[in-house]
């Protein structure tokens, strides 16, 4: 088992390249669009900065724990979909429109390779603003920068489990595609604000339906505490949403039928 | 009668648009759930600083205010068309040949089409937000005076964004891809324009600089005058929407005669 995780990893390291280097064919495109991202990340920061500075706390949240928040959201979504960029809003249509055919004929689990299919450009701007911003403005001790490290990689995890999750609607619902990515948009967009700001029912369903939770609020928790506790709760509940994520799309994957499409890598 | 037959060329172009829009169910229903997400996601976080500050007004605005005015604000930000990505494939594509042989302005056609989509989506998104906010919070005082200032703010709000769009498109000509720089202005726009937080509550040496910018009359403006209207406001806002449309006029008119000198057509 563990050689085929360290075959799994090699093939992921052999996707990444290949990805990187079709990327870096159009240099100016690519760069373009890791600056626009990491500007874009940086105009959502500047809105907590201008909040913050008229309104110095928030229910016990300051800028810094905000900060904190949007560096590990972002660090973990770049990582996810710089690495696996078809966990990004193309599996849902890739299963309605019959693309999976392809990728069921590489050897091994189909799945690996048609989330390590390519990369999104302006995924790596989300990853390094989450790094610029937690080692620049934060400030952590070696510890919290150690876990900061890990638990980037956790909520990668979760952002990928919760889009095999949410793109695996299609095996069920036919093109799921809208509801696919509203869903994620929607988990998203709770993910990179306070939790402070919602109940208990909503903040239910934040670790559940909607697993902002998961995503941000703990993994923020454990860098606040530096609590080797809380970060194997993270940790925990990352692999369960993958491992729900991973068994919706093989569960699905008995009901799909290949169409006569002829389709190509992109 | 030319003026005429020109002008509803342009005015069917927008129907058009406007009509197929309202064809694309999941979009509608994927705005709007967005919009309420926002909406409940800001209700929570101004409840919370109103709370706090135990003042009933902040930034001159009631709670109430504050969210019609984030419905507002959100529903015009939301209803923006994809002009920047249209004209850019136009361009990548060589489409752009299609739309110049046409006895029709391209930037004009452009105009009507992104104008049909807007007004629909504008539509829509105000009608769900208005339902969600008086849920949320209940009316606010509104005058027949105050609506018609805030609609007389709007069409310049829209061409202004228009121009802003299309001009990012344009720089297809140049760039490899304009997907970055769309990026880059729409958050300008959310930024400098005052869509989350009105300008009043940004820092005071900022103010008088974000005022008389473009972005700020595309939504703070309008959004200001549908909670709060004043005569006052409305002078500002049409002097300001007014140079702003000329300059942006110029401009585009200057980098599309530019553009078009890169232009070669190859037969085949």
């Amino acid at each position: 088992m563990f050689r085929s995780f360290v075959d799994y990893l090699r093939l992921c390291a052999a996707y990444l390249r290949i990805n990187m280097n079709a990327q870096l064919e159009y240099r100016g495109a690519f760069y373009s669009q890791v600056a626009a991202m990491f500007i874009n990340d940086g105009a959502w920061v500047a809105f907590w900065l201008l909040f913050f500075n008229r309104f110095p706390v928030l229910h016990g949240w300051s800028l810094k724990d905000v900060m904190c928040l949007w560096a590990v959201t972002t660090a973990g979504f770049g990582i996810a979909y710089g690495v696996m960029g078809n966990a990004h809003r193309r599996l849902a249509s890739a299963i309605a429109q019959g693309e999976l055919d392809l990728w069921m004929l590489h050897p091994r689990a189909v799945l690996p390779h048609f989330l390590l299919g390519s990369t999104i450009p302006s995924a790596w701007g989300d990853a390094a603003f989450g790094f610029v911003i937690y080692f620049g403005f934060v400030k952590p001790s070696f510890q919290q920068a150690l876990m900061f490290v890990v638990l980037s990689i956790v909520v990668a995890v979760v952002f990928v489990g919760f889009g095999v999750m949410t793109g695996s609607l299609s095996f069920y619902l036919g093109n799921a595609s809208t509801l696919s990515d509203q869903w994620r948009d929607i988990s998203i967009t709770f993910a990179t604000y306070p939790p402070t700001l919602f109940d208990g029912k909503v903040k239910l369903l934040l670790f559940t339906v909607i697993p902002a939770g998961f995503i941000s609020y703990l993994p923020v928790e454990s860098l606040r505490s530096v609590s080797i506790a809380d970060l194997l709760i993270a940790i925990a509940g990352a692999l369960g949403v993958l491992a729900a994520g991973v068994g919706m799309f093989y569960f699905g994957l008995r009901r799909y039928e290949s169409g006569n499409l002829i389709s190509m890598r992109e | 009668m030319t003026i005429m037959k020109s002008a509803n060329r342009y005015l069917w172009i927008g129907y058009t648009a406007a009509r197929s829009n309202l064809a694309y169910g999941g979009e509608v229903i994927y705005r709007c759930s967005f919009l309420t997400i926002i909406l409940y996601i800001f209700l929570r976080l101004w409840n919370v600083v109103y709370a706090a500050t135990g003042s009933d007004r902040v930034g001159g605005l009631t709670l109430p205010q504050m969210v019609w005015y984030l419905v507002v604000t959100e529903a015009i930000y939301l209803s923006a068309p994809r002009v920047a990505s249209e004209v850019d494939e136009d361009v990548r594509t060589g489409r752009l040949a299609v739309h110049l042989i046409r006895p029709l302005s391209y930037v004009g056609g452009h105009l009507s089409r992104a104008m049909g989509d807007r007004v629909v989506r504008f539509a829509i998104n105000l009608t769900v937000g208005a339902v969600l906010a008086m849920i949320l919070v209940g009316p606010i005082p509104i005058s027949a005076a105050g609506i018609v200032m805030f609609f007389a703010t709007l069409p310049a709000a829209f061409l202004l964004d228009f121009l802003g769009m299309f001009l990012i498109g344009l720089c297809a000509f140049w760039l490899e891809s304009t997907s970055g720089l769309a990026l880059l202005y729409t958050r300008t726009v959310m930024m400098f324009g005052g869509m989350f937080l009105p300008l009043a509550i940004y820092p005071a040496v900022l103010q008088p600089i974000l005022k008389v910018l473009p972005f700020a009359s595309m939504l703070s403006a309008p959004g200001v005058m549908f909670v709060n209207p004043s005569f006052l406001l409305l002078k500002e806002s049409i002097v300001i929407q007014g140079a702003a449309v000329t300059v942006f006029l110029l401009v585009v008119a200057i980098v599309q005669f530019l553009a078009m000198r890169r232009l070669f057509s190859n037969g085949g």
